[in-house]
């Protein structure tokens, strides 16, 4: 009991060392500030995949009434915006090549005449597919613009074919009933009715933060003892070598549980991101995600001799560990090879649980498998780099 | 003749450089394998176009023309259905991320239709990827609009029908898009990295002293670094493009002196900020980071690399002006996919020399200003 005792109180006292250690250190605490309130802020506006203003050129070579309408159809959105009208297609493909237009309409010549006979008109639509996405979003939005504009045109239509009986003088319907039967779509956006991108980027974004200010820090401190060469001062003492590791990262920890709030309350205050499940499980499942960054760090440290060649294995690690967790691309999007590759990052499985925490408002019945498989990840990537990094120290 | 010694002392200042990076086996391989590494892992990652997104259907109809519906939903390649029992909650399977969407078929969809009744079907859409969202709401109502389309007779065909053509890119493969980009993203990370620490180190080291006692003036000094370093560049470059051609099957789409001369200007650009960074920081690990806020996350964020820099709202687009990758991407991703040569980008260079030559000057300004104080 009394060697229990002293056990705490080394301990105790060598964490206080650690966190008074880390508290002066003002650049420290810089970084755990500025970076994540910037980064949040800076990826939630920076990455928007909301389009507005899409460039449209016009080849008209009707020039009527109708064609006019069918071309302020296009104008009436906040999607397309027109750039400017061309004389010929080839002369708008030119603008589309030197990368002016995002897409071009050309309307046939016989546009009105085919509209007169009620017969079906095919309008080009020329679309800049460089980038594939935009493209398709642009040519949905085209084929919508254009499906609402038919729907006014059999709408009008069917009020002209009403004709009155002559005889009875009852007024009838001279199109065929089955004929007037659509099917519509009833689109609902559950979690995020805004399609704000934002609330997608930000909540992958935590994850990310939080491994990577976790390995930043943890690395740093313990290979400047390396550098330095204090870590033989620590093996002087009577400390054990899990109490010196222990006593290493326990402040750390502490300091990033800070961070977990600050990156909500930014979330909250700046995008709008709700908090519709637990703050609980919130706050578990980012702690785990701090403790698989603090053994990332721990990894880097047991690899490196300097600082500097520790910064540099995060060059390396980190555009992976960001591009590959799904927090700004779509895991499903991946080719098939590489999406298991993912299941070892811990940002990927955060991202899911804080959007279902944050967003969907689920709990933990669902959730539990990532929870579980972000425990594994924090325990393996811990113990591994405890244990490699005890032996360095023997 | 007065040029010779300028000439000869910058030439020897090459020389030591790539000498000390040659005899340096482990910083040299890593220079040239991390930026290639990184290509063969990302460049297919980043990509935003999701095929066979999982929706469960909940038919209450249960009729030949309910079946014709989801039929014409699953033939698009976009969705991969899954039936879901009548007695599920269908919000239950986007919550436990089983699906991306449900789609419910409302009892009575084909009477009605066969009455010439207007009916709905009901799309629910996890809207938390918003921009994954906004495709399949565009393919829903696609999909629905064609199938109206198919049900009805010969003689109610629609008035205007699209024909929709995807210039340069038909497939609309990512890769194309993202490839380049990739490549493009690591010259942003790795030169800028190499010549700030070659810089730095010598401010650490102290062995930049030497320098100020030698006669070699700090603008020799500094060109001959980043001339060396610019080599390394380039050779790091043509092994990403080796990449780009033989692994993935990209070929260029048309005149390649528009791409070769912003390469020129972009491995300078990039050379020039990583030799101000490292000129300003006489700290290793400090450089280190810099070099990773500017190149890493400016460029990763303020470029357009995955979303177009249009859609950055305004005043924080006005920062992307001076992020070197924004304007080779324009030109990389042209020589690879339109082809349109030197009429659509020949700004690129321009904005690349003006913004080399400023990073150039703040290096030089700061070493002299060192050198005054040392």
């Amino acid at each position: 009991m009394q060697f229990h005792g002293l056990f705490n109180s080394r301990l105790w006292s060598l964490f206080v060392k650690e966190f008074h250690q880390i508290r002066r250190n003002r650049r420290l605490v810089i970084l755990l500030i500025i970076p994540p309130t910037l980064n949040i802020i800076l990826f939630g506006l920076a990455l928007n995949p909301t389009f507005e203003n899409l460039q449209l050129g016009i080849v008209d070579y009707s020039r009527t009434l109708e064609s006019r309408e069918l071309i302020s159809a296009f104008g009436e959105g906040l999607v397309f915006q027109t750039h400017a009208y061309y004389a010929s297609t080839e002369e708008m493909g030119a603008a589309i090549s030197r990368g002016e237009l995002d897409a071009g309409l050309v309307v046939p010549n016989d546009f009105a005449d085919k509209r007169a006979r009620h017969e079906t008109v095919d309008v080009q639509l020329l679309v800049d597919a460089v980038n594939a996405n935009t493209a398709t979003i642009s040519g949905g939005y085209a084929a919508r613009i254009i499906a609402s504009f038919n729907q006014k045109i059999a709408q009008t239509e069917r009020r002209r074919t009403q004709t009155v009986d002559p005889v009875t003088g009852a007024v009838s319907l001279v199109t065929n009933p089955a004929a007037r039967a659509m099917v519509t779509p009833r689109l609902t956006l559950l979690y995020n009715p805004g399609l704000k991108s934002s609330w997608f980027i930000t909540t992958g974004m935590i994850g990310l933060l939080l491994v990577l200010q976790g390995s930043v820090v943890s690395s740093a401190s313990l290979v400047r003892e390396k550098e330095i060469g204090t870590v033989e001062q620590l093996l002087m003492t009577p400390a054990g070598n899990s109490e010196i590791i222990i006593a290493k990262v326990a402040p750390i920890f502490l300091l990033l549980a800070f961070d977990i709030g600050l990156a909500l309350i930014v979330a909250r205050t700046v995008f709008g991101v709700p908090l519709r499940g637990s703050f609980i499980l919130f706050f578990l499942a980012a702690s785990l995600c701090v403790l698989c960054g603090i053994g990332l760090g721990m990894m880097i440290a047991t690899f490196t001799r300097t600082q500097q060649q520790a910064q540099l294995m995060g060059f390396f690690t980190n555009p992976p560990l960001a591009l590959l967790s799904g927090a700004t691309t779509p895991i499903e999007a991946m080719p098939a090879w590489l999406q298991p590759i993912t299941a070892i990052n811990p940002v990927k499985h955060f991202a899911i649980i804080s959007r279902g925490i944050l967003l969907k408002g689920t709990g933990i019945k669902v959730l539990y498998p990532e929870l579980l498989a972000l425990a594994a990840i924090a325990f393996v990537m811990v113990s591994v780099s405890a244990w490699q990094f005890r032996k360095q120290l023997k | 003749m007065g040029l010779m010694g300028p000439m000869k002392r910058i030439l020897a200042q090459v020389k030591k450089e790539l000498t000390q990076l040659w005899r340096d086996r482990l910083t040299l391989a890593l220079a040239m394998v991390l930026p290639v590494l990184l290509l063969l892992l990302l460049s297919k990652a980043t990509s935003l176009s999701v095929k066979d997104i999982p929706v469960v259907v909940q038919d209450l109809d249960k009729t030949p023309m309910s079946r014709l519906y989801q039929e014409a939903v699953g033939a698009s390649l976009s969705f991969k259905l899954t039936a879901l029992p009548p007695n599920v909650a269908p919000e239950q399977a986007l919550l436990k991320n089983q699906a991306r969407s449900a789609l419910i078929i409302p009892p009575g969809f084909e009477r009605d239709l066969r009455r010439g009744q207007n009916t709905e079907v009901q799309w629910l859409i996890d809207g938390t990827d918003a921009n994954t969202a906004n495709v399949m709401r565009g393919k829903a109502a696609a999909i629905t609009q064609n199938f109206t389309i198919q049900i009805q007779p010969v003689a109610m065909q629609p008035a205007v029908r699209p024909q929709i053509r995807y210039w340069f890119n038909p497939g609309r493969e990512d890769l194309k898009y993202f490839g380049p980009g990739v490549l493009a993203f690591g010259m942003a990370m790795f030169p800028p990295l190499l010549a700030a620490l070659a810089l730095s180190r010598e401010g650490e080291l102290k062995t930049i002293l030497q320098v100020y006692v030698s006669s070699i003036t700090a603008f020799e000094y500094l060109l001959g670094k980043i001339i060396a370093y610019t080599i390394v560049a380039w050779g790091e470059w043509i092994c990403g493009m080796l990449v780009l051609f033989l692994v993935f099957g990209l070929r260029l789409a048309g005149d390649p002196t528009p791409l070769i001369v912003a390469t020129f200007f972009y491995l300078l650009c990039n050379t020039c900020f990583g030799a101000m960074l490292g000129a300003a920081i006489p700290n290793q690990a400090a450089a280190i980071q810099a070099t990773q806020l500017g190149g890493f996350l400016a460029s990763f964020l303020l470029s357009g690399y995955i979303f177009p820099v249009e859609n950055i709202p305004m005043p924080l687009r006005l920062l992307s002006n001076i992020v070197p990758m924004r304007y080779y991407l324009e030109v990389i991703r042209d020589a690879f996919l339109r082809g349109g040569g030197w009429a659509g980008v020949w700004n690129a260079p321009i904005a690349l020399a003006l913004l080399g030559g400023f990073f150039f000057w703040r290096a030089w300004a700061v070493m002299k200003d060192m050198q005054v104080k040392a």
